[in-house]
Parts: structure tokens; C-alpha cells; sequence
């Protein structure tokens, strides 16, 4: 197994675990037009919701675009994104994991892989940014499994130098 | 491939009732094999019976299995920077009590290709995160 060497120095633990509690599920469809990763988020944080596991399971975009992993060559990180690549609908959702959580001012934030096929049936999957993920005419179905009292914030990881989801209290 | 205890087998079919319990926040860091790592933070939390609920991350490189038998075989993807799509599965205790992960999923490489199959143990590091929700379950 190839392991790399990060800009900054291990640190332990390794693994980071905090439990909270669960707290509700919701299926959530979120109408044609509507923008995945915004308007999801808007949705659950109307309803209270600071940390969930979200699954899509359902439903089209109408156009989306998706980023995938590259290494870094300029040294600081030991890999990036690429450019996005973009798609135009019918994208059907093959399935995607998403997890909600604040970002390092408390802000919502809402992480998110899919993996969706073409017209042509070809498959793609990235990581899909914010504000160009439209919801197709069949909507976008997700199941939303809610946390409270722990979940994941932002902070910044000196190994990895990267700001990235950390677990975190409530 | 993973562990056959994990993964039925058996002639009749298995009817388990239970129900959900404890919910846990999870990160793995750097260079941590996936299903290892899963496993170990299991253990570390007390939880012998899992189900993943969402997970968002990538791997060094990535290992993922398909077939069964003398036909089992091993689809390897060269990262940096692979990408964990999906991820699904569940731990359930192994021989020796502790829990075992079966994992499943699709990632994609630095030219956005998409593959799929069974995550293999000890053959796919983590590269910068693995962001994930596992959910106890309590059989009764």
C-alpha cells in the first residue's frame, strides 16, 4: 500500500471519532430547478439541522459539473482538484454521499461526491461545487439522517494544509 | 475477498430485526488503510455492528474487487487524488468479536473515469480525508 508524505507533519490520532446522537430522518425532493448543494442546505437549516449524512438516492440534474482529483505538483498539498467538467442534462443520479456540517466561521456547509450518467450512458464523478448542480425535471431525491450534539466543522488540518471537515461538538 | 461471514452465503434466507442506536462523526486521516481505519474506529468507539450512512473523501490509490473465486480479480487505480463516490456497507463482528468493514463503493481518477467494486483491506490508503457517518445497529 503506497502512502505519501504530507506538506506538514503527522499528527495523532489517526482516527477521530465523536459520537452524537441521532436526531430524525427526512426525505427530501427538491423540486426542478432547484440548486443540490444551496438549496438543500437552505432546506434543512430552516428546519434546525446543523449536521447530517445525507444519500442521494434519486432523480436527475438538468446541468451539473463535477471536479475530480489531480496530484499537486506545486508542492504545497499532495493533490488538488482539476478543472470542473462540465454536463448537460438529462445527468441521471446514479447515487451520491453528502454530509453537512459548518464551516470554520459556523457557517452551513454541505460536502458532496456523486457519481451520475450521461444521455450518451456514460458515467462520471467528482466532487460537485455549489450553484451549478440543477435539479433535472424528476427533482432530486435525498435521505437525510440528522445528528445533534456532534457532527463536523471546519478547521484547519497543518498536515494535509487544507481546510477541511473535523468532527466536532455540537 | 472480505470476510465470507460478512456477506451471507447461506442457502435460506437471514432475517435479522433490530434497530438503529449511536451515531458517530468520523474523520480518518492520511495514509490510513479505508477498511482498516473503518474498523479500528469502530472498535475505538465501543461498536461491534455498523452501518455507513455517508462518507465523502479520497484515496492515495484504490484497490476494489470483483468476481468470486478462481475468477476474483482486482481493478487498481493510480491516484493521487482519488475520489470516494459512494461509499456503502456495514461492520459486523468477525471471528474474533472484533468488527470487520465490507465496504463497497465507486471512486474516480484524475481523468474523471468512474470505477466500482468491493474496497479490498489493506490496499487503499486515505490521501487527504475520509469524512464519515456510521450508524450502531443493534440487532434483537
Amino acid at each position: 500500500m503506497r502512502t505519501l508524505k504530507h506538506p506538514g507533519e503527522p499528527e495523532g490520532p489517526r482516527r477521530i471519532g465523536r459520537e452524537a446522537a441521532g436526531a430524525g430522518e427526512f426525505r427530501i425532493v427538491l423540486p426542478e430547478g432547484a440548486d443540490l448543494l444551496s438549496d438543500a442546505t437552505r432546506i434543512l437549516v430552516e428546519r434546525g439541522i446543523e449536521n447530517a449524512a445525507i444519500q442521494l438516492t434519486g432523480g436527475s440534474f438538468s446541468s451539473m459539473q463535477y471536479l475530480t482529483g489531480q496530484p499537486d505538483d506545486s508542492g504545497e498539498r499532495v493533490a488538488t482538484y482539476g478543472a470542473p467538467t462540465s454536463l448537460e442534462g438529462p445527468v441521471q443520479v446514479v447515487g451520491g454521499n453528502a454530509i453537512l456540517g459548518r464551516d470554520s466561521e459556523g457557517a452551513p456547509l454541505l460536502h458532496c461526491h456523486a457519481v451520475v450518467v450521461d444521455s450518451d450512458g456514460q458515467l462520471h464523478g467528482g466532487h460537485l461545487p455549489g450553484k451549478v448542480c440543477i435539479a433535472g425535471p424528476e427533482g432530486l431525491v435525498l435521505r437525510v439522517t440528522v445528528l445533534s450534539g456532534g457532527g463536523f466543522r471546519v478547521a484547519y488540518d497543518a498536515e494535509t494544509n487544507y481546510s477541511i471537515f473535523q468532527p466536532s461538538e455540537a | 475477498m472480505n470476510d465470507v461471514q460478512n456477506s451471507g452465503g447461506s442457502a435460506e434466507p437471514v432475517v435479522e430485526s433490530g434497530r438503529f442506536g449511536r451515531i458517530f462523526a468520523i474523520r480518518l486521516k492520511p495514509n490510513e488503510d479505508l477498511v482498516e481505519g473503518v474498523e479500528a474506529a469502530a472498535a475505538e468507539l465501543g461498536v461491534d455492528h455498523a452501518v455507513v450512512r455517508s462518507a465523502v473523501g479520497s484515496l492515495v490509490d484504490a484497490a476494489l474487487g470483483y468476481g468470486q473465486g478462481d475468477s476474483r480479480a482486482v481493478t487498481m487505480i493510480e491516484g493521487p487524488g482519488v475520489e470516494i463516490l459512494t461509499l456503502a456497507g456495514e461492520l459486523r463482528p468477525g471471528r474474533d468479536g472484533a468488527p470487520r468493514a465490507n465496504l463497497r463503493g465507486t471512486v474516480s481518477d484524475s481523468d474523471a473515469k468512474v470505477y466500482g467494486g468491493l474496497f479490498l483491506r489493506g490496499a487503499n490508503p486515505i490521501c487527504i480525508t475520509l469524512e464519515l457517518v456510521l450508524q450502531e445497529w443493534i440487532p434483537e
